[in-house]
């Protein structure tokens, strides 16, 4: 069983129609759900030790400002807005898929993310300008694939035609962009407010 | 499944975990640290640096004893030291040795028997033989006397048919080449620099700026009638603020382009073939305000080993580039303490020395270089001499005054390299940030690296292809016995 676990991402990677349905229907649901949040921090993972060790032909993050909480940020909370996007549309959409389920097929969409971009980490040590354009390759490589196992898991997960994935898909980005917006403007309200609060207590401690 | 809608909690409560995480990590503070002189890094950041040069003295009309200066416009020093000073607003060009000392005053000379003047003069250039020509501006002619003063040549009202018919000549600044042709940058000219042949005849136009076409403008412009769009301000490409020349003959411009290149190095064909090799092409300041926008390039002025300054007239700073376009430093600024400008109008070099000339305050401020700006010079010259290891010498204790100097690192790296000393060239390159130079050592490395070491990594290979095979036939071994014992 826990074999299965570390073989079951893999092979739904490269069988993404049966491997997604299986994880919808046959399998239990608690085990996928402990590797979707291995995948999301190995990814993480992944992307902190890509800014720190990653070759100098290919490493721009200027270490002066390398933050690794930052680094987990950017990974997590994409893909969390992604799927607290998509779910929220989909319910109105009629999707079949429950969050979790929305959650599993996302994180294990970004396993060839993972995959490939690990290893790259030390071979870029190792690499000539000229070969950098490998490097650059397998990385779109890994993000188109990974973009397709997105497409295959929301169409499984939702029982969703193609088009109306594509649409779907489109519409979760606008609504990722609205979720944002709306962070950043509860965020500076509640900023305000302590402002607002300090002030007044300020105000009151210093006349009394 | 109540296991699972606990999971279904837990990474709700993990999302918003992370957005206060994301609010909290967000707010770093900038600490802005940017000492009197300064460079830019690999980065793009102000990070410090010691002053290359420093301003020693000040010289103005009175000091010399000529009357105060009204409106001086341009300054000239020729090879021999004497130097040119173009006092615009009282029509006369005053001459000085190298020590600041006056020699004489010219103002006027006798055209035909009658004695003329100039009015209004804008721009000035002197021939290595001594040969003075001066932009004549309020009289639309350019005026070009000998060693001794007296007239060769008055060059105006040019004829061509690519000038149009109401067209007025009023030229600002000037250059002349080896073979005597005159480059006029005029008022009022966008097809670039106006080419005279030695005998004063127009030729013809070189080097002209490129349109930019601001895409807001552009849309309001097709929303508009026509009559509305005969009002509005036409495409034009930029002026020209200034131009020099150097010794080989290429003509260095600065123009006031908000896009684009603001500096530029003209062929005889008037392409532009300044090299930008640094981090960033040369411009002036890299960060700057919105309110403030970009440098605004006034006066240029280019050196041996193609070094050239560039003067800034919006925060009176000097940028000083090599020929590859590395910025090697800047100093300069606005201000009323000594080596601080009010309007900054035309800089020129005096040997090493660098004097600038202030318009509203008619003052001359000299600058000296320090111990820092006299090596990096020395450096420049040696590697553009081709003389790599005697530059490295030069760029170690370069790097020894001023450690955020990057471009420094990259010269000794360049020497190393030369050397064949690839691992120490690979570490200067690395430090200098200098990603092509940094491959180029690397890839050496790598092959010496390899050859060295062939015999170990091959029979390593063969080792562990002999390995794997027989570890895999062990286990197929093993598995035919238990499905045997089974």
């Amino acid at each position: 069983m826990n074999r299965e676990r570390i073989t079951y991402p893999l092979h739904l990677i490269v069988r993404p129609f049966n491997g997604f349905w299986d994880m919808k229907y046959e399998h239990e649901r608690r085990g996928n759900l402990i590797a979707a949040w291995v995948i999301l921090a190995l990814l993480a993972l992944t992307m902190i030790l890509q800014s720190q060790y990653s070759g100098f032909l290919v490493n721009f993050t200027n270490p002066k400002y390398l933050n690794s909480l930052m680094e987990l940020m950017y990974v997590v909370v994409p893909v969390l807005f992604w799927c607290v996007a998509n779910w929220s549309l989909t319910t109105l959409m009629d999707g079949e898929g429950k969050f979790v389920e929305i959650f599993m097929a996302t994180c294990f969409a970004l396993v060839p993310l993972v995959l490939i971009q690990f290893p790259w980490i030390w071979l870029s040590n190792y690499i000539t300008l000229q070969e950098t354009a490998f490097y650059y390759f397998s990385g779109s490589i890994a993000v188109v694939w990974c973009l397709f196992l997105l497409f295959v898991g929301n169409m499984t997960v939702h029982q969703f035609s193609p088009s109306k994935t594509l649409v779907t898909m489109a519409l979760t980005v606008l609504a990722m962009g609205f979720m944002a917006f709306l962070c950043l403007l509860f965020f500076s309200l509640v900023q305000q407010i302590v402002s607002f609060v300090s002030t007044i207590y300020q105000e009151l401690s210093l006349r009394s | 499944m109540p296991k699972s809608a606990r999971l279904t909690k837990l990474t709700l409560v993990a999302l918003c975990c992370c957005l206060c995480l994301g609010v909290w990590g967000g707010q770093r503070a900038q600490a802005a640290e940017v000492s009197a002189s300064y460079m830019y890094s690999f980065w793009g950041e102000a990070v410090a640096a010691p002053a290359a040069y420093q301003a020693t003295d000040l010289h103005d009309g009175q000091s010399l004893g000529l009357g105060a200066f009204k409106e001086p416009n341009d300054l000239y020093v020729r090879a021999d030291g004497t130097i040119y000073i173009l006092d615009s607003g009282n029509n006369r060009v005053v001459r000085l040795d190298e020590r600041l000392e006056p020699i004489d005053v010219i103002d006027g000379f006798v055209n035909g028997g009658a004695q003329e003047g100039f009015a209004n003069p804008q721009g000035l250039f002197v021939t290595e033989t001594g040969h003075l020509y001066i932009a004549d501006t309020g009289n639309r002619r350019v005026v070009h006397l000998d060693e001794n003063d007296e007239l060769v040549k008055i060059i105006d009202s040019p004829e061509s048919e690519l000038l149009q018919a109401n067209f007025v000549f009023q030229p600002m600044r000037l250059v002349v080449d080896n073979s005597e042709r005159v480059y006029v940058m005029a008022a009022g000219v966008f097809d670039g620099f106006m080419e005279f042949n030695s005998d004063g005849t127009f030729s013809t136009f070189i080097g002209a700026n490129r349109v930019y076409v601001d895409p807001v403008e552009y849309l309001w412009k097709m929303l508009a009638t026509r009559q509305q769009r005969s009002q509005m301000v036409m495409f034009t490409p930029t002026e020209f603020t200034s131009l020099d020349i150097n010794e080989e003959g290429f003509i260095y411009a600065t123009n006031g382009d908000r896009f684009g290149d603001p500096i530029k190095k003209l062929n005889a064909q008037g392409t532009d073939i300044l090299r930008r090799e640094g981090m960033d092409s040369p411009m002036g300041d890299l960060l700057y305000t919105s309110s403030t926008g970009p440098s605004r390039l006034i006066d240029i002025d280019v050196g041996d080993s193609e070094m050239y300054s560039v003067l800034d007239a919006k925060l009176g700073r000097i940028f000083t580039y090599n020929g590859d376009g590395h910025l090697m430093y800047i100093f300069g600024g606005l201000g009323n303490r000594l080596g601080e400008f009010n309007t900054p109008i035309a800089i020129t070099r005096s040997g090493d020395d660098i004097l600038v000339l202030d318009k509203a305050l008619g003052e001359i401020t000299r600058f000296q270089t320090t111990e820092y700006g006299r090596v990096l010079n020395e450096a420049v010259r040696s590697y553009y001499r081709g003389n790599e290891a005697e530059a490295a010498q030069y760029f170690y204790e370069a790097i020894n005054l001023n450690a955020n100097l990057e471009y420094a690192y990259a010269g000794i790296g360049k020497a190393e390299l030369r050397q064949g000393n690839y691992s120490d060239a690979v570490h200067y390159f690395r430090q200098s940030m200098d990603h092509g130079n940094y491959s180029k050592a690397f890839q050496l490395l790598r092959k010496e690296v390899l050859r060295e070491h062939f015999s170990v990594i091959m029979s390593g290979i063969v080792l562990a292809v002999v390995l794997l095979v027989l570890v895999s036939r062990y286990r197929k071994m093993k598995a035919r016995k238990k499905v045997v014992s089974v």
